[in-house]
């Protein structure tokens, strides 16, 4: 194993006032363009913009679209199954949240 | 290296047939998959799945592999027969399901050396592939910002195809702010790109550690005060610790235990802020001595109080 070099970085944080376009946020998470389209289309993922090329979605989008890429590779989950996948994963995480405030007592 | 009992890992016996794995993986799978599962083990199960289901959903690797015979224990020590492969060839590409990750040793002796990392090919494959890794902080890290060491284990692929993992420490600051779920972009600090074209981009997701008092949601922070029943019937002045040391707060009079108190601000900074949930918790002093007992025997004197007055219906 070989050890490299170990610069100080400063990274950038991608938030809400980061944008991808669609090549790029394909690029970040591995998902094609097509899928990523497919998504959209179901209402999984609301770019501004009204055509492909023109979209932008926000940074803050970044980690939902990998997790949808990664249920879709690994569970062969389709479009409809995503959008309701990643609906449900809010849901439960609201309703954890909930239930943490309200069990901790 | 140990043996891995991927019959054991897919909860299936010898004699499975191909359609019992492949329900049982994905029936596994889904249970463990680490976007939705809660188990703290998930990514490891999931990794181990995934070997597990490449073996065995691939009539030739699973033969071979049941050639090394039954007698094995999972986390046994073991050496692979001589020729253990003889006669297989094992020309196929890995699935990209558990492509990232670091491969088990068992399993990237026996069955890693075709594997080619695929490449998240665009239209110019000669840029560098944008690299994904984990950083776990605690939440004070958040509110001051912080310094961090990270070690990655980059998976290589050298020209004879075999991989191997290479140590790259970095260190990064964590911007005050952050929280969990976002990503932090490190430019040019992913996969190396071919022919002068530019290196990738590393990506680190931020989690928060558990902490035993406090909880993140978003860009809140939500913490359990406990509080005498005098100090909550009467109001009190209380010291209320944060991530970023202790603030003085008010307990109005007749406050209610479960009672929700904002600090507005006080939650992680940023542009606006997020605000610190102080929830009541009303402790009850146990009634272990003459003192105490008088004094409870007192109250039911002094109160007319019943608990269950609209209990009932």
């Amino acid at each position: 194993m070989k050890e490299s070099e170990s610069p100080q970085l400063e990274g950038q944080l991608v938030d809400e006032d980061v944008e991808f376009s669609l090549v790029e946020l394909c690029r970040v998470t591995g998902a094609s363009e097509d899928e990523l389209t497919l998504w959209v289309a179901e209402g999984a993922f609301d770019p501004n913009g009204n055509e492909p090329q023109d979209w932008r979605f926000s940074g803050a989008l970044l980690r939902r679209v990998q997790t949808a890429q990664r249920l879709a590779h690994d569970l062969q989950i389709n479009p409809p199954g995503i959008a309701l996948v990643l609906d449900l994963l809010d849901e439960i995480e609201t309703l954890r949240a909930q239930h943490r405030r309200s069990s901790r007592r | 290296m140990k043996y891995k009992d991927y019959y054991e890992v897919l909860g299936l016996e010898r004699t499975a047939t191909q359609d019992d794995i492949k329900r049982s993986y994905r029936k596994l799978a889904r249970k463990y998959h680490p976007d939705i599962s809660k188990h703290s083990d998930a990514e490891d199960r999931f990794k181990e799945l995934g070997e597990a289901y490449e073996v065995l959903k691939d009539p030739e690797k699973r033969a071979a592999y049941d050639r090394l015979g039954s007698n094995w224990q999972d986390g046994q020590d073991f050496q692979p027969p001589p020729n253990w492969d003889e006669g297989f060839e094992f020309g196929g590409q890995g699935d990209d399901a558990f492509a990232r990750g670091n491969l088990d040793d068992f399993f990237e002796a026996m069955f890693g050396g075709g594997r080619r990392r695929h490449s998240r090919g665009g239209p110019s494959p000669a840029v560098g592939e944008d690299h994904h890794a984990k950083v776990v902080i605690d939440l004070r890290d958040a509110y001051l910002g912080a310094e961090r060491s990270i070690t990655l284990q980059l998976p290589v692929v050298d020209a004879q195809g075999h991989v191997t993992l290479q140590a790259r420490t970095l260190n990064v600051s964590i911007p005050k702010g952050v929280r969990a779920g976002q990503h932090l972009r490190l430019s040019g600090q992913g996969g190396t790109g071919g022919a002068g074209a530019p290196a990738g981009d590393l990506y680190l997701e931020i989690a928060f550690r558990d902490d035993p008092r406090f909880h993140a949601d978003g860009r809140d922070v939500w913490i359990d005060l406990p509080v005498a029943p005098w100090e909550a019937a009467l109001g009190a002045q209380i010291t209320v610790p944060t991530p970023d040391g202790a603030v003085e707060m008010t307990v109005p009079r007749n406050s209610a235990g479960g009672r929700r108190l904002r600090l507005k601000g006080k939650g992680i900074p940023g542009t606006p802020a997020g605000d610190l949930y102080v929830v009541l918790n009303v402790a009850l002093p146990p009634a272990d001595s003459e003192t105490a007992t008088a004094a409870y025997e007192a109250m039911r004197q002094a109160f007319n109080f019943d608990p269950r007055a609209q209990f009932y219906g």
